[in-house]
């Protein structure tokens, strides 16, 4: 696509930020904690907590863990590294620059993903050590497209949390208080039907919910979930995630102007 | 617009809302800029001077699209910085310095290249641009170590360079010169005159006067929002009306001997500070008329008189104007 003059390609934005997103995590070790020692931690906990549930419990427990951490990684990830734009004072640059944030944080969102993933496996390896054996999947090869398609639906969750944070300083609030409720509400610890029924209508709003009840629904026989299949699953979560995808854009372009408005990009 | 003003400001009006106290309660306004109109060459190099809050920082923000206006109107070459953000932000160089807006745990140069990518250098350029402008701001030695290891000065040198590194042809300098040593600070101001060359505007804030006089042909005082003087050095100095300036210090002056200074043919200004046991008199005259000899004469009573004369500086200049505005 050719570029007007002074536009910069969105590929080469997404690229540089992915790129600088490795270059810090590299040079600040303390993200070994989170990445990949909490995997670990989660890992067994959740193995201790679904023992006996069930002959599929094995399974429970990889679901209940690696969603744990890549959630954290993913949706989390995503957020706070806006955040620390602003504490590092570089968001002022980096808006100033003819590169849209939106692009900016999309890069971060894909090194973010690559770590969720990091972490989900290390959940898999450990469960699968603590339990002597894999678990039965009766569809491994679905069981992987739909688990890297659950962290798309993160990711498109993550970007809402970015814009916040180019919104304002005090998004760290918002996302606190929203990724509790979201991590439940989606279903990411226990399945969505467990909860109070009230909840699932709006549970419905958020990509992971669908894609992770099809998760459950390939990977363990006998599930019922919402009670629909896992193709109905499929198809809410890739429409839901391309509403959440159109709406990241025009919410970005607006936050951009927003904060233009306000005045706001150097607190911190 | 006239055909070569790179920067032209019409009744810009910037008004800060913030919010103290409970649950958010009660909102502060503060107008940092109070009806700005301001007019810059291209191709020179413009000084903005001001006490601190004087809302230099702001105006700079907002012509370089960081800020909206609240009212009135902003064009830089030519363009609205409002409306066409789009066209201006790869063309427009920032400098805001200070401690932060670097990445700090990586390398000088890795962050050239975050933002090379950002503005769209052609990546067949890139590493050639990179090193150039590292060599320019005399960082190429340490390039390759982590800026939190750098000094305040040093990220100085790299906020600049990623200013420059994408050939803006409008620059923004908000106070380029703080925090460096005196021969660093000259080598910056070598640096800007040398990018002047290279057909770039500049625009340049500083709190100091001797900066402002070595760089800048024309300059604009700001003063609580509002320009208070938009004029050449040489205008600037007979504005207050003296070129030369006289220093009488002694223990303390009488009415009547400061009334009779004021009466010397030629004397504009007079005025009179405290340090400690002693006063300062400070006069501001044209040169041929009154002489240091005259005020010796009119303070003959004051054996411990200590006299100095000097070349009115922009400083004397700016004190003035900024004085005049705040009484
Ligand atoms: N984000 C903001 N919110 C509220 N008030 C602000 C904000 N930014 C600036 N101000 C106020 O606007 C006024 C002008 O500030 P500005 O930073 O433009 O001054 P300045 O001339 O750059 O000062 P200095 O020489 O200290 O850098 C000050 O009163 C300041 O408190
Ligand atoms: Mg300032």
């Amino acid at each position: 696509m050719a570029l007007a003059a002074g536009e910069v390609s969105r590929l080469r934005t997404t690229v540089a930020s992915l790129r600088l997103a490795v270059l810090q995590f590299m040079a600040d070790p303390q993200w070994l904690v989170p990445s990949m020692i909490a995997p670990v931690i989660f890992g067994l906990v959740s193995f201790e907590l679904f023992r006996g549930a069930g002959p599929y419990f094995l399974t429970y427990a990889i679901l209940g863990a690696g969603m744990m951490s890549m959630w954290g990684q993913t949706l989390y990830g995503s957020g706070w590294a806006t955040g620390q734009d602003r504490v590092f004072g570089t968001l002022e640059p980096t808006i100033q620059s003819p590169s849209p944030y939106l692009y900016v944080v999309l890069g971060r969102i894909l090194w973010n993903i690559v770590i969720g993933l990091v972490g989900g496996g290390i959940v898999y390896g450990v469960v699968v050590v603590a339990a002597g054996g894999p678990p039965a999947l009766p569809n491994p090869a679905l069981f992987v497209v739909l688990f890297l398609f659950v962290m798309v639906t993160l990711a498109s969750v993550g970007v809402l949390f970015a814009a916040a944070y180019v919104y304002t300083r005090y998004a760290g609030f918002i996302q606190n208080i929203g990724e509790f409720a979201f991590y439940v509400g989606t279903g990411c610890m226990f399945p969505v039907i467990l909860l109070p029924f009230w909840t699932n209508p709006i549970a419905l709003l958020f990509p992971p919910t669908w894609a992770l009840d099809a998760l459950r629904y390939v990977s363990i026989p006998g599930y019922t979930g919402f009670g629909w299949g896992w193709q109905v699953d499929l198809v809410g979560a890739v429409v839901s995630t391309a509403v959440y995808a159109g709406i990241a854009g025009g919410i970005f372009h607006r936050v951009e102007r927003h904060v233009l408005e306000v005045g706001n990009l150097s607190e911190y | 617009m006239s055909d070569d003003a790179a920067i032209e400001v019409r009744d810009l009006v910037r008004v800060f809302e913030s919010r103290k106290g409970f649950l958010f309660r009660e909102v502060v306004r503060t107008e940092a800029l109070k009806g700005v109109n301001l007019r810059v060459r291209a191709g020179s190099i413009f000084g903005l001077l001001g006490p601190n809050g004087a809302g230099k920082t702001t105006l700079v923000k907002i012509l370089s699209t960081l800020l909206l206006p609240t009212s009135g109107t902003a064009q830089v070459l030519g363009h609205d910085v409002t409306r066409e953000t789009d066209w201006l932000r790869p063309r427009i160089g920032l400098v805001l310095g200070g401690e932060r807006g670097l990445y700090s745990r990586i390398n000088a140069r890795e962050n050239l290249r975050y933002f090379a990518d950002l503005y769209g250098i052609p990546v067949s350029e890139r590493e050639r641009r990179i090193t150039e402008v590292l060599e320019r701001v005399d960082l190429s030695s340490a390039a390759d170590r982590r800026v939190e290891e750098y000094s305040r000065g040093m990220k100085q040198k790299l906020h600049i360079a990623r200013g420059i590194l994408h050939r803006p042809a409008i620059l923004f300098l908000d106070e380029p010169t703080i925090g460096l040593d005196p021969k660093s600070a000259r080598e910056t101001r070598k640096l800007v005159r040398s990018l002047i060359q290279d057909g770039v505007t500049i625009l340049l804030t500083t709190h100091y006067m001797f900066e402002a006089e070595e760089l800048c042909p024309e300059l604009a005082v700001l003063s609580r929002g509002r320009v208070v003087a938009h004029d050449t050095i040489p205008g600037l100095r007979s504005r207050v009306g003296g070129d030369r300036t006289i220093e009488a210090e002694a223990y303390g002056f009488e009415d009547r001997e400061v009334d009779a200074l004021r009466a010397l043919p030629g004397v504009s200004k007079v005025a009179s500070e405290e340090y400690g046991p002693r006063t300062r008199l400070t006069l501001r005259m044209r040169t041929g008329v009154t002489g240091v000899e005259h005020v010796k004469a009119a303070l003959r009573e004051h054996p411990e008189l200590t006299i100095r004369e000097r070349r009115t500086s922009v400083e004397d200049v700016y004190l003035d104007l900024v004085e005049e505005e705040a009484s």
